[in-house]
């Protein structure tokens, strides 16, 4: 997720992840695995700008997210849990290149740079990593959400854009479009089905069934 | 009535738990359901993927776009399975699974490592330093708080007779040495180098008796 979101969103979305690694702590893996999910392409796209080597690039999120799941209990919450994986990631990749002796393929500013924002320049620069083919999946993946977007009926697409776009939290958009939360829960849900069920197949194409 | 077939349950509360909207028993729930519904994660994620395209801007190149690869999530978990619960017991070891039992009380009273876990000299160095430093403190202190106890008892045995004079400004009190001084250089009156009334500067001028050198 994007962490230049309105107050609302963010806040909530910290809760959720704070949630998440309350519950690892308390030995529950599955909720570890939800966080691995939910920042493991952020995470390989970081390191993807800072390593030339695409086998590199596996091995060091791995290791940030070992790294990460090791010193656990000692994340207090003060800063958003993908800032501080985030840095995790950065120095796990800088010894990993000190330890091959390798150069950076990318500025120092990428390095300096405690913007985690997914929507800065640095986080959208393609990186050598990403094969012509995978640059057209990634089109297509676009296109394919957009356009179910698009055809989804009026009150889904307006709960969705209010939630996902705008950031407002279930209250808000409860109040925005006059109606109780629990409606604003279900059709964020079915709007995200529906744009899912279209996209599924790309995705399944690349990594093998999922559903 | 709750109609809802248990999966579309399940993903309802992961697109709630996505959103941060979830707690208590709806959040232990929605972990739930992920630990006995295989396909929850790619729903997870692919919950995740849309709202990452939607909030791409307009006008700039999609990063790498794909569904997460669940191969490296595997990978991961086994090597988390060699892991052990690093500092787990912190928050409440009792939540701690069974099978992780032991090393929840192993760790149990663990606050992570210091950076001089290692180093048992240094551990000494350390120490000493402490000492010292409690102990200079404590010579100032005692120093400092020693002089206001002792300087009255000082300016006590200091103290001279005082004896009371009549002057042209009226009775006052005065040291007796100083009296013995000014009795003894009362004949030195007359002007002084400054051109004034040496009674009057008797006690600050130095005048040798004029018939001293004679």
């Amino acid at each position: 997720m994007s962490t230049d979101l309105p107050p609302s969103q963010a806040e909530k979305a910290v809760d959720s992840d704070a949630m998440l690694v309350e519950r690892t702590v308390a030995g529950d893996q599955k909720a570890f695995e939800l966080l691995v999910i939910k920042y493991q392409r952020r995470i390989q796209r970081l390191i993807g700008r800072m390593v030339r080597d695409v086998d590199l690039v596996e091995d060091i999120a791995q290791e940030t997210f070992i790294r990460a799941y090791r010193a656990l209990a000692q994340f207090r919450g003060e800063a958003q849990f993908y800032t501080w994986l985030y840095r995790i990631a950065v120095n796990t990749a800088k010894k990993a290149l000190m330890d091959l002796k390798r150069n950076p393929t990318v500025s120092e500013n990428s390095f300096k740079s405690g913007d985690d924002d997914e929507t800065s320049p640095l986080e959208n620069e393609l990186t050598s990593s990403e094969t012509p083919d995978a640059v057209l999946a990634s089109k297509e993946i676009a296109e394919i959400i957009n356009a179910a977007m698009d055809a989804l009926p009026e009150e889904l697409r307006q709960a969705i854009t209010l939630r996902e776009i705008e950031g407002l939290s279930y209250e808000e958009i409860s109040e925005a479009m006059s109606c109780p939360i629990g409606t604003v829960r279900s059709r964020i849900f079915r709007a995200r089905e529906a744009i899912s069920e279209k996209v599924k197949p790309l995705l399944e194409n690349q990594s093998g069934k999922r559903w | 009535m709750n109609i809802m077939k248990p999966h579309t349950q399940t993903s309802e509360l992961l697109s709630a738990l996505a959103d941060g909207q979830l707690v208590g028993e709806d959040f232990a729930a929605a972990l739930q359901a992920c630990q006995q519904d295989e396909s929850a994660l790619a729903r997870w994620d692919s919950y995740h993927l849309i709202g990452d395209v939607l909030r791409l801007p307009a006008r700039v190149p999609a990063p790498l776009l794909r569904g997460v690869d669940l191969g490296f999530v595997d990978r991961l978990n086994s090597r988390l399975a060699q892991e052990p619960l690093a500092g787990m017991a912190l928050l409440d070891p009792d939540s701690v699974v069974p099978a992780h039992g032991a090393v929840a009380s192993e760790l149990a009273h663990h606050r992570g490592p210091a950076s001089n876990d290692g180093n048992f000299r240094w551990k000494l160095v350390a120490g000493f330093a402490s000492l010292a430093a409690v102990s200079a403190i404590a010579w100032n202190a005692s120093g400092l708080l020693a002089l206001p106890a002792s300087a009255p008892q000082l300016a006590q045995a200091a103290r001279s007779p005082q004896v009371v004079v009549a002057s042209p400004q009226g009775m006052m009190v005065r040291d007796a040495r100083l009296e013995e001084l000014l009795a003894a250089h009362a004949q030195l009156g007359g002007n002084s180098a400054l051109q004034v009334p040496s009674g009057f500067l008797r006690n600050a001028t130095f005048e040798t008796p004029q018939n001293a050198g004679r």
